[in-house]
């Protein structure tokens, strides 16, 4: 989201700075010259004279605009995805250490505990701020003998979390299927 | 930094901008304001008449707006592709009062990172100096092995490479940061 963020602002600011000296250097063209300089704004000025409010264009400008502030302010005002989850201050070393686990290594470290399980083929994990979901595939293509991978398989990831000892306990939900073939 | 918060700022400023102008255009497109101003054009209008009879002192003014909003505008590009949130250089305070200790900020990152990857159980570690030289926070990034005793590595580096760093500063309140991240990739050190 930063990055994206920067790339809009880089692009906003660029286009603030065009607008401003396409501005200035048309007003002191007009005011020295009375020629037009590079914006053609007599074209603009005659358009916005005849156009009338109820105008389709106008109609369909108002559209993209509203639609693209909407976008910008919903994306902008969205919480961040969690990137740290802080580890629990009691076992801290020293004082006024900031100390947390990124969330790809959480996920990491889970995906790790979960694989060592026996039984299991692959999985995906993800970690959200206070829940991590485990979605495994089992060696076997027996739908029974891969549900019974559940329990083994989230006392693996609680095992995994409370070594990891993080501030706050978070839920685990585990689904495993069977292989496909 | 990269003036990240500003970025934010100035992008809801702007959506919230562009949802006011256009939700105020859209309703007059549609008549909320009356069927007058529906079937009227768009310089047919107060702020249209007054721009026609003010031209004259109006527009330079206009200019000298942009041109301030133009250097903010640089000013801003500039923090966004140059601005780095490092702190320099530490002028070390000495107990004497004489002479003066400059220590190099790199020289300080990169021996937290040596002490803290010679410690079994972690695959790789990164450091930096952030904020201001005389009030930085030390920003510390370890990639620990999968196998590792998660806690009494945390705890460790908490208490020797960190602390050892806020001693060298002679600053043992030193704002710090300690980034834990696990590894799967298999371990290759033989020690």
């Amino acid at each position: 989201m930063r990055l994206v963020n920067r790339v809009l602002a880089a692009v906003l600011s660029l286009a603030l700075l065009a607008a401003a000296v396409l501005l200035i250097a048309t007003v002191v063209a007009d005011r020295t010259s009375h020629h037009q300089g590079i914006v053609h704004w007599r074209a603009a000025y005659h358009w916005a004279r005849t156009t009338t409010w109820d105008a389709g264009s106008i109609r369909v400008i108002c559209g993209i605009l509203i639609l693209a502030g909407l976008v910008l302010l919903i994306v902008e005002l969205k919480p961040a995805r969690v990137s740290r989850l802080a580890a629990d201050p009691t076992e801290a070393g020293a004082d006024a250490i900031d100390t947390a686990y990124t969330r790809r290594g959480l996920a990491a470290a889970i995906r790790s505990a979960v694989t060592a399980v026996d039984g299991v083929r692959s999985t995906s994990v993800k970690v959200k701020r206070r829940t991590v979901k485990i979605a495994a595939t089992a060696s076997a293509q027996d739908r029974t003998a891969a549900r019974s991978l559940r329990d083994p398989i989230t006392d693996a990831v609680r095992q995994r979390l409370s070594a990891l000892k993080l501030r706050r306990t978070l839920s685990v939900s585990v689904r495993v299927a069977p292989r496909s073939r | 930094m990269h003036a990240d918060r500003t970025n934010r700022t100035l992008l809801i400023v702007l959506a919230l901008l562009l949802l006011a102008v256009s939700l105020d255009a859209g309703a007059a497109s549609i008549g909320v304001y009356g069927t007058g101003t529906e079937h009227s054009t768009l310089m047919d209008n107060p702020t249209g008449r007054y721009f026609g009879a003010e031209g004259v002192w109006l527009w330079p003014v206009i200019a000298v707006a942009a041109l301030i909003i133009g250097l903010l505008a640089l000013r801003w590009l500039i923090a966004l592709l140059f601005s780095t949130d490092r702190a320099g250089d530490l002028l070390i305070q000495p107990s004497t009062g004489a002479g003066r200790t400059i220590l190099a900020n790199r020289a300080l990152t990169d021996a937290v990172v040596g002490e803290i990857e010679g410690y079994r159980g972690v695959d790789s570690a990164r450091a930096r100096l952030i904020g201001d030289p005389d009030d930085p926070e030390l920003v510390v990034r370890a990639v620990l092995e999968e196998t590792a005793d998660f806690t009494a590595l945390r705890q460790r580096i908490e208490t020797e490479a960190l602390t050892h760093a806020r001693q060298a500063l002679g600053n043992m309140s030193l704002p710090a940061q300690l980034d834990l991240t696990i590894t799967d990739r298999r371990a290759t050190r033989v020690s």
